[in-house]
């Protein structure tokens, strides 16, 4: 081959390097000319790529393969220029000697302006895809910040992984039941769960890659994987396979594992945020419901104290959470008489009251059938065993009072001694005859009368009241209750029991309530 | 949305549009462009990708899909792109597609914008 130079179309050719976006027809015509010279039908121009010499331009009708990785397989002979082949189908397939021609110069020196206005190009391509590489990452956490819905953000973020690392198939792998399972997949099957005791899912959970059999992507040749972990913990998994080129499919580069990593971090995120809400769902659900269970149980206690000829009454129970285990009642007996009740179950919160509705309907049954008698908390007792559990147990103090005469009949299982404050002065406690209800079977009680005389005061109360603890743990106690009931007791009965509320409050400096307080008073009337 | 592409071709008068159904990578970007330069070499200079079916395009879709933008440019052809997610609206912008090709909400804005005066 020996080009001639005469031929060439100067003019043309100074026109077309000299304009802006002339470089690639420059080529093509200096390649024609090549052709030309060297008697071949086809010829073209292939240039560098990652993955070999990929054909730019060809002038001749022969097909010629788009990617060389050995062009004297391909049956061609060529001349090589700083990263760029002419080359063109020969009987004698092998590199040729560029000749020392200014048709040849001119084909190099054009060849390689068009390469680096490729890999400008290309370059080019690269940053702006960096571009939506980041944007996708800001709106899949936009996405994350404005939704819970995790069935939505789970696509967006398979989808996301998919298209930013050019990948062939993915899969979204989250924790349920121990197992991580297929939540979704893109581009083929995927394996339906994956078991964190087995050696393959924990390496691909260290992001490593797992023995072909135990890919979870089956069928593929490369395949990346990132943790989805809250607090160090795997909650999920998520895999992509097959990153594309334009020949094929490769291996993922390191931008590909960090933007797979930041993709799985999102999915986190997510995660966390739908467990959170998930819990403050539940948390509000069940204060709804304990709300609802503590207007059942207020139902249960006393609405209105009811007139009792010649005395005051009153009552008032503050339970320390939405529910309680303290328990007053006021039952009217036969004949006028009047029976007060305060019994507290052991315990607190939704079990406590439950017994003390069990307790609420038993008593109002019995007492009709046994009245107020030995063998009501006898026949109490045997109810409360079969229906309460084991370490349940109810301490109650019962009063029948026969109004005409002030006659009292009390019965009291296991409570605190109720007291009497004689309008005298003197203190009279009236202390349990039998143990706690519901404690253990075949106890027996005593009903003990007391007389109340005008002016003495009857005060039955809850171990909330005089376990009432200060800041440093000292306790309200049974002496400073029975003084503040001194100082008070010529109050109206509703002033005496605010009184001692606010000397309660006083003492306890408002510490949180411990336990539920309850006090029923009655006073006899002064003739 | 299929996961591989399913492209369907309307020929009309004096421009031709082209729909998509699923993802746009290698495979998917590769049949686009044998389809566009069919029409291309039937005289089509006017042509319209309705991506309505498609939710996912990946780097070398993308880079189809430019190679096609830019042979339309060499023949003086307008192309246009309607019916994108806000996903892949935002990637051609950011790609620098828009600039070289119009991106209509919908087909018959499209339609309108690109088809041959009388």
């Amino acid at each position: 081959m020996t080009p001639a130079t005469a031929a060439l179309p100067w003019r043309e050719l100074t026109t077309l390097a000299g304009s802006g976006d002339g470089e690639q027809t420059l080529v093509a015509r200096l390649l024609a000319h090549w052709r030309a010279e060297c008697g071949a039908g086809t010829a073209a121009l292939y240039l560098a790529a990652d993955d070999g010499w990929r054909l730019v331009l060809r002038d001749g009708e022969e097909p010629l393969p788009p990617l060389l990785s050995d062009p004297a397989r391909a049956g061609l002979a060529w001349v090589q220029f700083s990263g760029a082949l002419v080359a063109w189908p020969a009987d004698r397939p092998g590199e040729v000697e560029a000749p020392a021609s200014p048709l040849s110069a001119l084909l190099a020196l054009a060849a390689r302006g068009l390469r680096l206005g490729h890999e400008l190009k290309l370059r080019g391509f690269e940053a702006d895809y960096r571009g939506v590489e980041l944007e996708a990452l800001y709106d899949v956490g936009l996405a994350i910040a404005s939704t819970l819905d995790l069935d939505r953000l789970g696509e967006e973020i398979l989808l996301r992984a998919v298209s930013l690392l050019d990948a062939r198939r993915a899969a979204l792998y989250l924790q349920r039941d121990g197992v991580l399972r297929l939540d979704r997949a893109f581009g083929g099957a995927a394996a339906a769960e994956l078991d964190p005791a087995q050696e393959a899912t924990r390496r691909l959970l260290a992001g490593g890659t797992p023995p072909p059999a135990a890919s979870p992507l089956p069928g593929t040749a490369y395949l990346l994987t990132a943790p989805i972990a809250i607090e160090g913990v795997a909650r999920g998994l998520l895999a992509v396979a097959d990153k594309e080129s334009r020949h094929g499919v490769g291996p993922f580069r390191e931008t590909d594992e960090r933007t797979l990593a930041l993709l799985a971090n999102q999915a986190a995120i997510a995660l966390e945020n739908a467990h959170l809400h998930r819990q403050a769902l539940e948390k509000e659900r069940l204060e709804r419901e304990m709300e609802l269970a503590s207007e059942i149980q207020r139902g249960i206690l006393p609405r209105a104290v009811p007139a009792v000829p010649g005395f005051e009454l009153a009552g008032w129970n503050r339970p320390a959470r939405h529910v309680g285990g303290d328990y007053f009642d006021f039952l009217p007996l036969p004949g006028g008489r009047l029976a007060l009740t305060l019994g507290d179950v052991s315990g607190k919160g939704v079990a406590a009251a439950l017994l003390v509705s069990t307790l609420h309907s038993a008593l109002h049954l019995l007492v009709a059938e046994n009245g107020v008698e030995p063998r009501l908390f006898e026949r109490l007792n045997e109810h409360i065993l079969a229906a309460s559990a084991t370490n349940r147990f109810i301490t109650l103090f019962l009063a029948d009072l026969a109004p005409a005469t002030g006659e009292l009949g009390v019965l009291n299982a296991g409570h605190n001694p109720g007291l009497v404050l004689r309008a005298t002065g003197e203190l009279e406690q009236l202390v349990a005859s039998g143990l706690p209800i519901g404690l253990m079977p075949g106890v027996h009680y005593r009903r003990e009368p007391v007389r109340l005389e005008p002016g003495d005061l009857l005060c039955l109360y809850s171990d909330g009241i005089t376990e009432a603890a200060s800041p440093e743990e000292e306790e309200f106690g049974l002496d400073r209750l029975t003084a503040q009931l001194a100082r008070t007791r010529q109050e109206p009965l509703d002033e005496v029991i605010a009184a001692l509320g606010r000397e309660l409050a006083g003492f306890t400096r408002d510490a949180p309530q411990g336990d539920d307080q309850t006090i029923v008073l009655l006073r006899r009337e002064r003739a | 949305m299929t996961e591989g592409l399913k492209l369907t071709v309307d020929r009309r008068s004096g421009l031709a549009v082209l729909y998509t159904d699923g993802y746009i990578n290698n495979q998917g970007g590769e049949e686009i462009a044998r389809a566009a330069y069919e029409l291309i070499d039937q005289g089509y200079t006017r042509l319209l990708l309705n991506l309505h079916g498609t939710k996912i395009i990946n780097s070398i879709g993308i880079s189809i899909l430019i190679e096609i933008i830019e042979r339309m440019l060499q023949i003086d052809g307008r192309l246009g792109f309607c019916a994108l997610t806000p996903t892949i609206e935002k990637t051609f912008h950011i790609m620098g597609l828009a600039q070289y090709a119009g991106i209509f909400p919908d087909e018959t804005a499209a339609i309108a914008a690109l088809a041959p005066g009388p």
